[in-house]
C-alpha cells in the first residue's frame, strides 16, 4: 500500500518489464507556495501534512532550517524532546511500512500486528502533543510543551513491549516462504547506481553504503547518543526490510537514552528570545527581549536530516518578512521513485508490488 | 577572499584556477562547506569537475528561487568523504532562462530539474526528458514564480463569473 | 470532466433518494431476526419471484437492509486521512465488525470514502472510479480536505471540496478525523440510508 496515488507506466515484453515511467503529482498540494504566505510558526501545520507518516520529522527539518535562517537556537531539553519525537516517529513509520508492505506481499497478520503496536506509539504522541498524526508540536526556538508527568515511564513500557515485538515481526517474515520468495533477489540496485541516482535512506544502506546523516553531519543532539547505522549487503527488497528492522531496534535504543536524559535534566523547552512575529502577532507590553518585527537579519537556512525514508533537506530564505521568502523541501521519496526504472527493468510484472513497496513510497512527501 | 575551510583547501584553489572567469567563491555559511557562484554557461563543467576531482558523488538537490528581477538556480552536492554539502548558485535572467543540464553527470538530478522547470520555468539544455512532473502536462503557469499569486477559491469563482 | 457527467450522476442519486418508498411490508424487526442459513435460499427465491411479478417496491426495503449493513468502501488512499482510514480497519478499531469491508475494485463497492486531498490532476480518475461503481452507491468526504480543501484550499492545484466532483452524503470533519469519527460517519450513513430510503 502506498497511501497515495501515483501512476507507473511500464512497457513489457511478455511478463518482463523493459521500460518504466513513473508519473507523480496526483497529490501535489503546492505546499512550497503556501509556505510563502504563512508566518514561520504557521508553516509547521503544513509540514505535518507533507509527510503524514513522519510528520514530526518534517516539522523538525523545517524548524532547523528556519532557525538557521533566523539565527536562533533552542534549549537543550527541547533538542532532546525533538530527538525523542524523531525516533518514535521513525518507529511508527517503519511499523506502518511493515504493516502495509507485508500485507501487500500476501501475509495478513503483519497488518494487524503492526497497526496494534503503532497505535501504542501514537498514544504516546497523543499524550504529549495532543494528536495522533498531525502534531503541530515544534516551534521556532524550541517545542510547544514539555512531556507530561509520568511520560518517561509509560514510554519505557512501550519500548520494552517493542523489544519483544520486533523479533516477532522478523519471525513472521523470515519463516514465510512466500515472503522470502517474493523479496530475495528482487529489485536489485547496486551501490554505484544508488549513488548515481541520488538514492538515500534504507535503500542506500541496504546496498552497503554507510551514509546516515545522523552520524555524518550530526544535527540536534545525535552526537551525544550512542547508536549504530543499520547496514545490509544485499541491495534487494529483503535487504531493505532487514535494514528497516535493524533501524527500529536502534531507535528503541536511542529512545531509552533520551528518556534517561530527560529524567535527569529538567529545564525550559522554548528559547527566551523568540521574535514575536514568528508566532503570535502582538508583543506583550514591556518585554524588550523580543526583537522588533522589521529589521530582523536576513539569512538563509539549510538543514538536512535522516528522515525515515531517507535524506530530507529544507532550504529557507528569510528576507526579514514575517513569512519565508522561499521554502524548498527535498523529499527522499521523490528521488527514489524517479529512479524506479533502474530497479524495475528486468523483473516481472508480478514483482512490482514487492519492489515498489520496498521503496516505502509516501506520496504526500514526494509530491508536496 | 573569504576564510577558508580546511577540508576543501586543495579543491577551492584548484577550481578557481581551472575556471578563473566562471567561479566566484562567496562568503561561507556555517551550514555549507563552501558556496560557489558559477556562470550559467559553465555549470555542467564545474559540476563534472566537482564530481570527479572533489568527490561530490551525490547531487542532493537542484532548486530555484525567483528574485523577481532574476532567477537563481541552486545545486546542493554532498560528498561522502568530506561529510558535507557544497552549494552552487547560478544567476539567470527571468525571461527565457537557460542552463545546461547536469543529468548526464548525476542521473539523480533528472527529476529535480524537471521540477524546477515545472515550478519556475527554467529550461535545462540537454535534459533527456524535460516534461512537467508535478503539474499536469499542458498547465500554463509556473507556480513558484512570484508573479503567480494564490487566491481564496471563492475569489477565483467571483472572477471567473465576471469573465 | 464535463458538466453533464456529474449532473447525470447526481440526478440518478436524487431520483433514488426521492422515490418515496412505501412502508416495508415485512417489518424490519422480523428481517433482522432472520439469521439462519437455511432461510437464505428461501428468501432469495421469494424475492426473485416478487421482482419477476413486478413488486419491486416491496422488495426494495429488503435489499436496502442488506446493503446498509454491509457497506463495502473502496480500498484506496489519497493522503493523510488514508492512514487513519487504515487504522480504522486495524486491530484497535476493527471496522469490519460493522460489516464494512474495504474492497480493491470499484465494481465491488457501494461506498466511496474520499480520504484525503483531491487535486485537479486526480479529479478525472476520481470521477472514473465513481462512475465505475454500481448503483446504488454513496460517498463520504473524510477530513477537511475532501470537505472544503482544508489547509490547502488556497493552493493552485487542489479541488476546494470534493462535492464539486461527486455527490457527497456524509461529511466528516477533522484533520485527520480520528478512526472513531470515520466509523461514526459510516454509521450515520447507514442511518441515512434507512431513513431516506427504508
Ligand atoms: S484533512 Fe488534513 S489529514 Fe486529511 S488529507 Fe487533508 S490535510 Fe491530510
Amino acid at each position: 500500500m502506498t497511501h497515495g496515488l501515483w501512476n507507473l507506466r511500464i512497457k513489457v515484453d511478455g511478463e518482463l518489464i523493459v521500460d518504466a515511467d513513473p508519473e507523480i503529482g496526483y497529490l501535489h498540494r503546492g505546499i512550497e507556495k503556501i509556505c510563502e504566505y504563512r508566518r514561520y510558526n504557521e508553516v509547521v501545520t503544513l509540514m505535518d501534512r507533507t509527510c503524514y507518516v513522519a510528520g514530526i520529522a518534517w516539522e523538525q527539518l523545517y524548524i532547523m532550517a528556519a532557525e538557521g535562517a533566523l539565527g536562533l537556537s533552542p534549549p537543550a531539553r527541547a533538542e532532546y524532546i525533538r530527538v525523542l519525537s524523531q525516533e518514535l516517529q521513525r518507529l511508527s513509520s517503519h511499523i506502518m511500512w511493515y504493516a502495509a508492505y507485508v500485507q501487500d506481499i500476501g501475509l495478513m497478520t503483519p497488518f494487524l500486528y503492526g497497526m496494534r503496536d503503532r497505535d501504542l506509539i501514537l498514544d504516546l504522541f497523543q499524550s504529549y502533543t495532543g494528536a495522533r498524526m498531525t502534531y503541530e508540536f515544534m516551534r521556532v526556538g524550541g517545542v510547544r510543551n514539555d512531556v507530561p508527568v509520568g511520560f518517561t515511564d509509560r514510554c519505557r513500557k512501550v519500548m520494552d513491549w517493542l523489544d519483544q515485538r520486533i523479533p516477532e515481526y522478523e519471525k513472521v517474515c523470515d519463516n514465510s516462504t512466500i515472503f522470502l520468495d517474493r523479496t530475495k533477489g528482487i529489485g536489485i540496485l547496486k551501490a554505484k547506481e544508488c549513488l548515481n541516482d541520488g538514492i538515500t535512506g534504507p535503500m542506500l544502506r541496504a546496498a552497503g553504503v554507510a551514509r546516515d546523516i545522523r552520524r555524518d553531519r550530526p544535527y540536534s543532539v545525535y552526537p551525544e547518543l550512542d547508536f549504530d547505522i543499520a547496514l545490509y549487503d544485499e541491495p534487494d527488497c529483503y535487504g531493505r526490510y532487514r535494514v528497516r528492522m535493524e533501524e527500529m531496534k536502534q531507535s528503541v535504543r536511542i529512545v531509552r537514552q533520551v528518556l534517561d536524559w530527560l529524567d535527569r535534566n529538567p529545564g525550559p523547552v522554548l528559547a527566551e528570545k523568540v521574535p514575536r512575529f514568528v508566532g503570535t502577532p502582538s508583543p506583550p507590553p514591556g518585554k524588550e527581549t523580543y526583537v522588533e518585527r522589521r529589521g530582523y537579519p536576513k539569512g538563509r537556512g539549510f538543514s538536512s536530516m535522516e528522515e525515515p525514508h531517507g535524506e530530507a533537506m529544507a532550504y529557507i530564505i528569510n528576507e526579514g518578512a514575517e513569512h519565508p521568502y522561499r521554502a524548498k523541501l527535498r523529499s527522499p521519496v521523490f528521488v527514489n521513485i524517479a529512479a524506479s526504472k533502474d530497479y524495475l527493468v528486468g523483473y516481472r510484472v508480478s514483482d512490482i508490488p514487492a519492489i515498489m513497496g520496498s521503496v516505502d513510497v509516501c506520496v504526500g512527501e514526494s509530491d508536496r | 577572499m573569504p576564510e577558508e575551510n580546511p577540508p576543501l583547501r586543495p579543491l577551492i584553489p584548484g577550481i578557481t584556477a581551472q575556471f578563473p572567469q566562471d567561479v566566484t567563491v562567496l562568503p561561507r555559511r556555517k551550514d555549507m562547506l563552501a558556496v560557489l557562484k558559477v556562470t550559467p554557461a559553465r555549470v555542467a563543467e564545474v559540476a563534472k569537475y566537482l564530481r570527479d576531482v572533489g568527490s561530490f558523488e551525490h547531487c542532493a538537490l537542484v532548486s530555484g528561487v525567483d528574485w523577481v528581477d532574476h532567477l537563481e538556480v541552486l545545486y546542493h552536492l554532498w560528498s561522502d568523504s568530506l561529510k558535507g554539502y557544497i552549494e552552487l548558485t547560478v544567476d539567470l535572467p527571468s525571461e527565457d532562462p537557460h542552463v545546461p543540464s547536469v543529468t548526464e553527470i548525476w542521473r539523480g538530478a533528472n527529476w529535480h530539474e524537471r521540477e524546477t522547470w515545472d515550478m519556475l520555468g527554467v529550461r535545462f539544455d540537454g535534459h533527456p526528458d524535460l516534461r512537467r512532473v508535478l503539474m499536469p502536462e499542458g498547465y500554463q503557469f509556473h507556480p513558484l514564480r512570484k508573479s503567480f499569486e494564490l487566491h481564496e477559491p471563492e475569489e477565483l469563482e467571483v472572477k471567473a463569473r465576471h469573465v | 470532466m464535463s458538466d453533464s457527467e456529474t449532473s447525470g450522476t447526481s440526478k440518478i442519486i436524487t431520483h433514488v433518494r426521492e422515490a418515496d418508498a412505501p412502508e416495508p411490508e415485512v417489518p424490519f424487526a422480523e428481517i433482522e431476526i432472520v439469521q439462519s442459513k437455511e432461510f437464505i435460499p428461501v428468501v432469495k427465491e421469494n424475492l426473485t419471484g416478487m421482482i419477476q411479478r413486478g413488486m419491486e417496491a416491496a422488495v426494495k426495503p429488503v435489499f436496502n437492509w442488506a446493503g446498509r449493513n454491509s457497506l463495502f468502501p473502496l480500498h484506496w488512499g489519497l493522503a493523510c486521512c488514508a492512514i487513519e482510514f487504515a487504522a480504522g480497519f486495524g486491530a484497535r478499531w476493527d471496522g469490519e465488525r460493522f460489516g464494512v469491508v474495504p474492497r480493491s475494485s470499484p465494481r465491488q463497492c457501494d461506498l466511496l470514502i474520499v480520504n484525503g486531498t483531491v487535486t485537479w490532476k486526480l479529479s478525472h480518475k476520481l470521477i472514473t472510479l465513481w462512475e465505475q461503481m454500481p448503483e446504488p452507491k454513496w460517498a463520504i468526504a473524510m477530513g477537511n480536505c475532501a470537505t472544503g480543501g482544508g489547509p490547502f484550499r488556497t493552493a493552485y492545484s487542489v479541488v476546494p471540496g470534493v462535492d464539486k466532483l461527486v455527490p457527497i452524503d456524509v461529511y466528516i470533519a477533522g484533520c485527520p478525523p480520528r478512526p472513531e469519527a470515520m466509523l461514526d460517519g459510516i454509521l450515520r450513513l447507514e442511518r441515512l440510508i434507512r431513513e431516506r430510503r427504508g
